[in-house]
């Protein structure tokens, strides 16, 4: 898979240009701080740089967007520990455990975790890209409707981890997630519960929602509290304690390495991508895990899932653009963009005749990974000193940015409508013991799950199960789920026999 | 910490403020000034990085340098580009805000299936130098060997072959039409509807459905992984294979052009500033017919053949009507 020649060629042409080095530092700088802006998305940071890379060549364009991609992708994760509010959509599960971690003290230590596995998960994903590119190319374009809406219910499994204590309340939380996932014009060209506003024809505004819903759920909640952290003495920011973080990510290298495959593979899909699959890998970490009941309360293990995913998703992304010349989301149609600002098409020709230039991209992305490390220290260090701020200054400017950065993602009013109207939802549904959680992971993956269901209906002519005898990929995905399902049923089985052994033995 | 900011500073700040906005804004007060003087917006009413918004930025330099005042790209993507077009037309007529846009099949669909609140007149298209058509085509490892052989399998049985395309398109009336030109019973076809042309090329080249119908010039990306089997135009497009329309249902053939993209101005401008009016549909000709555009927007692979606004309204008045004939079929029902 690996050709000799082009990685040669590919280290010639990236000594060669000392242009393509100087942009690394400044595009990663730019993305951290545009992901860790609430609203601020990936694609929006690339595309606010995409006019200025008009007039680099074509090397050090690519790496300068690349490397924002990269800071973008961990910038989000850091006010979803520190506050709450994921930065980008890929960082709703870095909140399910990061923020109770933060609230505990430990926020230094759950951003040092983040980072590392975010590294590691970016690193491990381009090594896969680097080895699997054409295979993976191969499979991504056969995955038909039902292998999605397997891919869709399988997220889907994620709301028994959040339903808490009462299952029914967050089943009935996910369903009006879903429910409200799938307002507007579906894909056969219904349009349902837009009551008369046309904005609302794309859908209820997903990341406006999704703030509002966390945002003022954890916001709102701690009115009567004066620091994030109750504990003064736990307030400070350490680095020691960040590095601490870092050390122990490396201690589960299992679950990093489940994050980055699941990342990768669902980073690959076009129009899935790193939004879903941090939501997969932390709830298969949580099904596997020995002590999944304290996922949620702050275990670190939910983290380094969470964010290995994400940002291993870059990789799998990059890899179906690269090798299909398809943009799988927002931020490789800006890639393709600027392959088009410097007439060059992508696609499989792109590959087979510039391999040089596509293991140039990817050796990058190494130095990427391991500069983003330094630089996110530094950038964690001085965010850390976020828990100091007294919450009555916080609370007011964090609703204030993520009002702007509603207007922002949307460009009209209907962003902070939105942003207002989830607000009061998301708070109501907290005030009655409604888990906030389930219902953006039902309105995350509503459309993607009706779409898709729609689709196997009109293309099987009704014949579902004819049909997903056909679909030996589809077959593999649920066979996978229900073994993992069961996996877990047999290993909590034995974990309570232990305990009641353990037990009988004490006693 | 208690703020040491009092009311009279932040008055006094704000009264500066004021004053400086007032005089920072000349064309507020010298609203008599040659046009244009100042920056000009143009509305795109889709995300970035679609086929609008490349057209925009393209080409947006050389109609700048015609103009002599920086061009601001607006995009109002939404609801099938009725949110943009909506909002341009909010815009006061006085040739600071021009329109980018597939003006077909857009504008006749708002009006037609989505209620706008405008009619197609409203719009005065300047050019619309990119013509899209309608592709057939099958993922290149396809037993569909040729568009003859489509037409015969889902003759025979037309749950046969799955067919993919997007609801409400240009492309949905041309696949009724094929069939309705060979007694297929278009209902009983498996046909599996996408969000957008890049899904549906995707699920074509991936041989998730065995034939699509989808705008030609995006599979362009992906030529090596399609085999075209029909083009729905009067003459051979892209240099594909396969049949065109016209030898397939006659020379006389029904079909809808696809996507008719390019520049639009407020119809009402030609009375209201008929000097502004004249002054941006020659800049937008000057800059059409510039052969360094032609150069950069060729490379990108973007349109910039100048048909003139007489021709250009013709065209997407004749498609309006074709699309009005199918009016059922575009609302679903």
């Amino acid at each position: 898979m690996i050709e000799l020649n082009s990685v040669s060629g590919a280290f010639t042409l990236l000594s060669s240009d000392i242009n393509a080095w100087l942009y690394l530092l400044p595009g990663l700088a730019i993305g951290l701080v545009f992901g860790a802006m609430p609203g601020i998305s990936i694609t929006m940071a690339m595309a606010f740089a995409l006019p200025a890379t008009l007039y680099m060549e074509f090397l050090p364009a690519i790496v300068f967007l690349t490397a924002i991609y990269t800071g973008a992708g961990f910038g989000g994760s850091v006010p979803a520990v520190l506050m709450g509010i994921p930065g980008t959509s890929s960082a709703v599960a870095t909140t399910f455990d990061g923020y109770p971690m933060a609230r505990k003290g430990q926020h230094s230590e759950a951003l040092g975790i983040a980072l590392a596995s975010s590294v590691i998960g970016c690193l491990a994903s381009y090594v896969m890209l680097f080895v699997l590119i054409v295979p993976i190319s191969g499979v991504v374009l056969k995955l038909g409707p039902l292998e999605m809406f397997a891919v869709a219910v399988w997220g889907m499994l994620l709301l028994g981890s959040l339903a808490g204590t009462q299952m029914s309340r967050g089943l009935l939380a996910g369903t009006f997630g879903v429910l409200l996932g799938t307002v507007g014009m579906n894909t056969a060209g219904f349009v349902r519960g837009t009551i008369g506003i046309p904005w609302l024809l794309d859908g209820v505004p997903q990341i406006p929602a999704m703030m509002g819903l966390l945002a003022a759920s954890q916001l709102i909640g701690l009115i009567n509290t004066t620091y994030l952290i109750e504990d003064e003495g736990s307030r400070n920011i350490s680095f020691a304690k960040i590095l601490g973080g870092v050390r122990q990510a490396f201690r589960y290298p299992t679950i990093i390495f489940r994050g980055s495959l699941i990342g990768v593979i669902i980073g690959a899909i076009p129009g899935v991508g790193s939004s879903i699959s941090n939501l997969l890998s932390y709830s298969e970490t949580k099904r596997n895990a020995a002590d999944g009941d304290t996922f949620g309360q702050g275990n670190p293990k939910g983290v380094i899932a969470a964010e290995a995913a994400n940002s291993s998703s870059e990789g799998g992304a990059m890899a179906t653009m690269l090798a299909l010349g398809i943009p799988g989301g927002g931020a490789t149609a800006i890639l393709l963009a600027a392959f088009a600002m410097h007439n060059i098409v992508g696609g499989p020709s792109f590959i087979a005749h510039n391999k040089d230039i596509v293991y140039a991209v990817i050796f990058s992305n190494f130095a990427q990974a391991v500069l983003l490390f330094f630089v996110g220290l530094g950038f964690v260090y001085v965010a850390g000193y976020v828990v100091r701020v007294p919450l009555r200054f916080l609370i007011p400017s964090v609703l204030v940015v993520s009002t702007f950065g509603a207007y922002a993602i949307e460009g009209s009013s209907a962003g902070p409508i939105t942003l207002w109207v989830f607000s009061v939802l998301g708070w109501a549904m907290v005030r009655y013991g409604y888990p906030v959680a389930a219902a953006v992971v039902g309105l995350l993956l509503g459309s993607l799950l009706e779409g898709n269901l729609l689709r196997t209906n009109q293309i099987s002519g009704g014949d579902f199960i004819g049909y997903g005898l056909e679909r030996p990929w589809a077959l593999v995905i649920f066979a996978l789920m229900l073994g993992s399902i069961l996996l877990q049923v047999i290993s909590k089985r034995r974990r309570v026999k232990q305990a009641a052994l353990a037990a009988a033995q004490t006693g | 910490m208690i703020s040491k900011v009092s009311r009279r500073t932040i008055l006094k700040a704000s009264a500066g403020g004021v004053a400086f906005a007032a005089l920072a804004s000349p064309s507020i007060l010298r609203a008599q000034g040659a046009y244009p003087d100042r920056p000009i917006n143009i509305v795109v009413p889709f995300d970035t990085g679609g086929y609008n918004d490349r057209l925009a930025r393209a080409f947006a330099p050389f109609l700048q340098e015609e103009l002599g005042q920086p061009l601001t790209i607006i995009n109002r993507g939404g609801a099938g580009a009725l949110l943009g077009h909506t909002f341009f037309l909010q815009q006061p007529d006085d040739g600071y805000t021009i329109l980018c846009t597939s003006a077909a099949p857009y504008l006749p669909l708002n009006v037609l299936t989505q209620d706008a609140s405008f009619k197609l007149e409203d719009f005065y298209m300047v050019n619309l130098p990119s013509q899209d058509y309608t592709l057939m085509a099958t993922s290149a490892g396809s037993d569909v060997k040729s568009v003859e052989d489509a037409i015969s399998r889902l003759k025979a049985d037309p749950g046969s072959l799955s067919v993919g395309l997007q609801p409400a398109s240009a492309d949905l009336v041309n696949f009724s039409i094929l069939c309705a030109a060979n007694q297929i019973d278009s209902s009983a076809v498996r046909v599996v509807t996408y969000d957008g042309g890049g899904p549906a090329r995707n699920a074509v080249a991936g041989g998730v459905v065995d034939v699509g119908f989808v705008g030609g010039e995006g599979f362009l990306p992906l030529a090596e992984q399609i085999r075209p089997l029909l083009t729905f135009d009067s003459r051979k497009r892209d240099n594909w294979e396969g049949a065109i329309v016209t030898d397939v249902l006659g020379a006389d053939a029904d079909f809808v052009v696809g996507s008719q993209r390019g520049w639009g101005l407020h119809r009402s401008m030609q009375t209201s500033n008929p000097e502004i009016f004249k002054t941006l549909v020659g800049a937008i000709e000057a800059a059409s017919k510039n052969p360094a555009a032609i150069e950069a927007l060729k490379n990108q692979q973007l349109a910039t053949d100048w048909y003139g606004p007489e021709e250009s309204n013709k065209m997407l008045a004749r498609t309006a009507q074709v699309m009005e004939q199918y009016i059922e079929l575009l609302k679903g029902n």
